[in-house]
């Protein structure tokens, strides 16, 4: 089994190479116009299920398509994309996705239709699974990191303020709040 | 003048780098007149520019399609206003223009400090200059807008409709002014590090700076979601695009730094943090514009893919490094002068503050390089778009509104229990009085719920730090209500100005939470046919198609439909969408078709109409949608910027009163002048 070092060293070389292959891939290359008008579309049909009723409304229809990943390169989900810059791929991507719907097939069940047929790129979020996890948990375990390393920081200067003031040769009769209220007069504003 | 232009550019990139050489060697070793030579330099780097950039636009508005720049991105029917500002519209164009900003930004600097901070100044100048070394000299090899086509054709392509928009023509500008802004910090903190002199004099003189790249990013990010409305035509204003995420950056960065300099300024704390903080926010800046300009990640926005990728990625490691090796060797000039005494401290809270607001950055940037590193690890690659940044930021986000109206209620150093009490009552009651209400009115949204809760909680601690200022005020010196209110902001411009930018965060929040309820509507009408919807404050609406037209308008084919609206009570009002396909000269399409949606503006929702088509002969395919509150995101934003604007407006100083009083005028200092110290603030 890796060590924690191994693993970090690891990644980041991994990083490095596949950021920098990107990076020389492209020299020299222009905007890939080709793959706009739609090389690489990869039909999801499915036969409609038997006596086959609509099981989404057109609003759940549209919120399916925004959680589908249009492959050009705008970025943008299916839905968005058709409605404002529609490319090669989109409006076949809808039409997809309706004649789905028309055969009585579940949101579920569309999104797992073009998971198969494109990979799990085509979804506009990562499965809650395995690496993905690292994706989704980072930013709140940073955050919480953050946090509780700021607390103990805290915790540990105010130990050593109260030694230095427990120390302090002249007593002051004074409380917090009062020594807070001086200590912005001194200042002359509090901000 | 294109002769010119080209001729300054190359002009520019040699004066530069003479200006980072004699300065950097002039601060070293003592020399003043290499220092001096260094920014006489450097205001001729700034000439050149001028000159290039004059030479650039000539030849755009003069249609020369002997330059490839001008023959890519404009065409001879194109206007002259999006003529001129294609000049930002395309790689070439734009990193000119990153250089032109970053000169002017160089020359202003330079002058502002001919006679203060002089210590610092060679190596400010030296700093600026490297860094505009860097950007000439990928403009001149890497993406040089004066490069010449072979052979001149008789029309240019054509500028991208989309950005063919009033918005677009001040939105790019804006977000250039914010980010190359960031580079005066990151001089002057690299200069203070180089003389060790880290003390709070730096501090001064960069806070300002951190302040204007903070109001045009606002401003730019502003504009740019106003663009992203009324132009693409989703009904949405943010996508989380990797570019979009690489504008909101810098921001969240900067936005932490100008909390966290009033620690250092107050208590000598934070030194480490502050530097970290100003690096960081200018190496953020950069990797936007690598983001942007790299194609490494893809994005709507990016320009073209171009090798200068590898000179963004060179000059960002090498700034990390350089950076890096730099704080390491100042470590103990960064000790801090003092210490946090108490969790339940202003200085505690503006801290959280800073881990929440770089935590959400952390958490844009993680989302926007996601799938490189999903792809490094795992080999396959994944799409990292709304769903995720959404579920990960809208409870940072909250956190973050929480933070900002409990900081301005808690004392500085610590806060007693009595203090609490008082300062939170009002507040507290204000936020669950308000949630209360709006659960009983019907509002189930959780999220929506807990936004305007702390919407109130926040708005009450604004109004109760006014109110107390306001009657302090007016007890001390018997002024009335306005009189009292104008001096409290004029007198602590910081602080006031401060609250009315966080009045303008919460007014962002209440509309973002406004969009849990929109409403939309897909249909087909046919000329004189009537469709009857319900809006998210149950009013019914009926739009009643006027038909399709078609018609030629300046350089493109228009198909548009009209809708009469109308509501229950209110008069009759028309509203178009547009179909248009935009064509060149010759009269050919020269671009994808594109939307241009109708709106129907007003305070509680817009009324949005997208043409998505026409079948037949006049039945049009369209959606419409209710999108509550979204107005005011555009005003939390002017909120947001006007209480920059406070902030950054100079306070009048004792020298300035020294000046009125020698100018004739009798200045008399009282104590009562003062600004008054309220209790537990």
């Amino acid at each position: 089994m890796a060590s924690r070092r191994e693993f970090v060293t690891t990644l980041g070389v991994a990083l490095v190479a596949s950021t920098a292959s990107r990076v020389f891939a492209q020299q020299g290359a222009e905007a890939p116009g080709a793959t706009m008008l739609g090389d690489g579309y990869i039909p999801v049909r499915r036969v409609p299920r038997p006596a086959a009723a609509k099981r989404l409304t057109a609003l759940e229809r549209d919120q399916v398509e925004r959680m589908i990943s249009c492959p050009c390169p705008c970025t943008l989900d299916v839905f968005t994309c058709r409605t404002s810059m529609p490319c090669g791929f989109s409006p076949r991507m809808h039409a997809d996705v309706v004649a789905l719907t028309n055969g009585g097939y579940s949101s579920d069940e569309i999104l797992a239709a073009f998971e198969q047929a494109y990979g799990e790129k085509i979804l506009m979020a990562p499965h809650k699974q395995g690496f993905n996890w690292v994706g989704w948990i980072a930013p709140f375990a940073a955050v919480g990191t953050g946090g509780v390393v700021v607390g103990a920081l805290i915790r540990r200067w105010g130990r050593r303020a109260a030694e230095m003031r427990t120390a302090s040769p002249v007593p002051i009769e004074a409380s917090d709040d009062e020594m807070a209220r001086l200590d912005a007069a001194v200042r002359g504003e509090d901000r | 003048m294109i002769l010119l232009g080209e001729l300054s550019l190359w002009a520019a990139l040699l004066m530069a780098a003479w200006s980072a050489t004699v300065s950097f060697a002039g601060g070293r070793i003592g020399r003043v007149d290499l220092v001096a030579s260094g920014e006489r330099a450097m205001y001729a780097t700034f000439a050149f520019v001028v000159l290039s950039s004059i030479g650039l636009w000539s030849a755009l508005l003069t249609s020369d399609f002997s330059l490839r720049f001008v023959a890519s991105y404009t065409s001879a029917n194109l206007p002259a206003v999006y003529k001129f500002s294609a000049f930002w519209g395309g790689q070439a164009g734009s990193m000119l223009f990153w250089c032109l900003i970053l000169a002017l930004y160089s020359a202003i600097t330079l002058y502002a400090n001919r006679r203060r901070n002089r210590e610092l100044m060679p190596y400010v100048t030296g700093t600026l200059a490297l860094v505009l070394v860097f950007f000439l000299a990928t403009t001149a090899f890497g993406a040089n807008p004066y490069a010449r086509l072979d052979w001149v054709p008789p029309d240019g392509t054509g500028l991208n409709p989309q950005l063919q928009n009033p918005g677009m023509a001040i939105h790019p500008p804006n977000l250039y002014l914010g980010y190359v802004a960031t580079a005066v910090p990151f001089a002057f903190a690299i200069a203070a590090l180089i003389t060790r002199r880290l003390d709070a004099e730096w501090l001064a003189a960069v806070r300002r700076w951190s302040l204007v790249s903070w109001l045009f990013l606002t401003i730019g990010i502003t504009l740019g979601m106003w663009w992203a409305y009324v132009e693409l035509g989703w009904g949405g204003y943010w996508a989380w695009d990797p570019v979009e995420n690489a504008s909101l950056l810098p921001w969240l960065t900067g936005t932490a730094f100008l909390h966290s300099i009033m620690i250092q300024e107050k208590r000598g704390m934070l030194r480490k943090w502050n530097v970290t903080l100003v690096v960081a926010t200018f190496l953020l800046s950069i990797l936007g514009t690598f983001i942007t300009r790299s194609g490494v990640i893809e994005s709507v926005h990016s320009f073209a893919q171009s090798p200068i990728g590898n000179w963004f990625a060179g000059f960002l490691v090498t700034s990390i490094v350089a950076t890096g090796i730099l704080v390491a060797t100042r470590l103990k000039d960064l000790e801090a002068r003092a210490e946090l005494e108490s969790m339940v401290s202003r200085e505690a809270a503006f801290l959280y503050n800073n881990v929440v607001l770089v935590g959400i950055a952390f958490s844009v940037l993680w989302g926007t390089l996601f799938p490189i590193i999903s792809e490094a690890v795992r080999g396959s690659k994944i799409t990292v778009g709304p769903p995720f940044f959404n579920t990960v930021n809208i409870p940072l986000g909250l956190l973050l509104l929480g933070l900002t109206g409990v900081g301005p209620l808690i004392a500085w150093r610590r806060a007693s229990v009595a203090n609490l009490k008082r300062q939170f009552a009002a507040p507290v009651a204000g936020g669950l009085g308000l949630g209360a209400a709006l659960f009983a009115l019907g509002m189930r949204d959780g999220y929506a719920l807990v936004s305007y809760t702390l919407a109130g909680f926040v708005t009450t601690t604004i109004g109760q730090e006014f109110v107390k200022g306001v009657g302090a005020r007016r007890r001390m010196h018997g002024e009335s209500m306005p009189v009292a209110l104008m001096r409290l902001v004029g007198r602590n411009r910081r602080r006031y100005g401060g609250y009315i930018v966080h009045f303008g965060i919460v007014v962002l929040f209440a509309a973002f939470a406004g969009l849990a309820f929109k409403k939309e509507y897909d249909l087909s009408l046919t000329p004189g046919a009537s469709f009857t919807a319900l809006d998210p404050y149950n009013r019914t609406w009926t739009f009643t198609s006027q038909g399709v037209s078609r018609y030629e308008e300046l350089n493109r084919q228009v198909t548009a439909v009209i809708l009469e609206a109308k509501r229950a009570g209110a008069p009759p009002t028309l509203i178009k969408s547009e179909k248009r396909q935009h064509v060149d000269s010759q009269g050919n399409p020269s671009f994808e078709p594109s939307t241009e949606v109708g709106i129907l503006e007003s305070l509680r929702q817009d009324v949005y109409l997208v043409l998505h088509g026409v079948t037949g002969e006049e039945t049009a395919e369209i959606r419409i949608t209710f999108n509550p509150l979204v107005w005011w995101v555009w005003y939390g934003g002017i909120i947001m910027a006007i209480g920059g604007l406070i902030v950054m407006w100079p306070q009048a100083t004792r020298a300035g009163s020294k000046r009125r009083a020698e100018g004739g005028y009798v200045v008399v200092m009282q104590p009562s002048e003062r600004p008054p110290v309220e209790a537990g603030v």
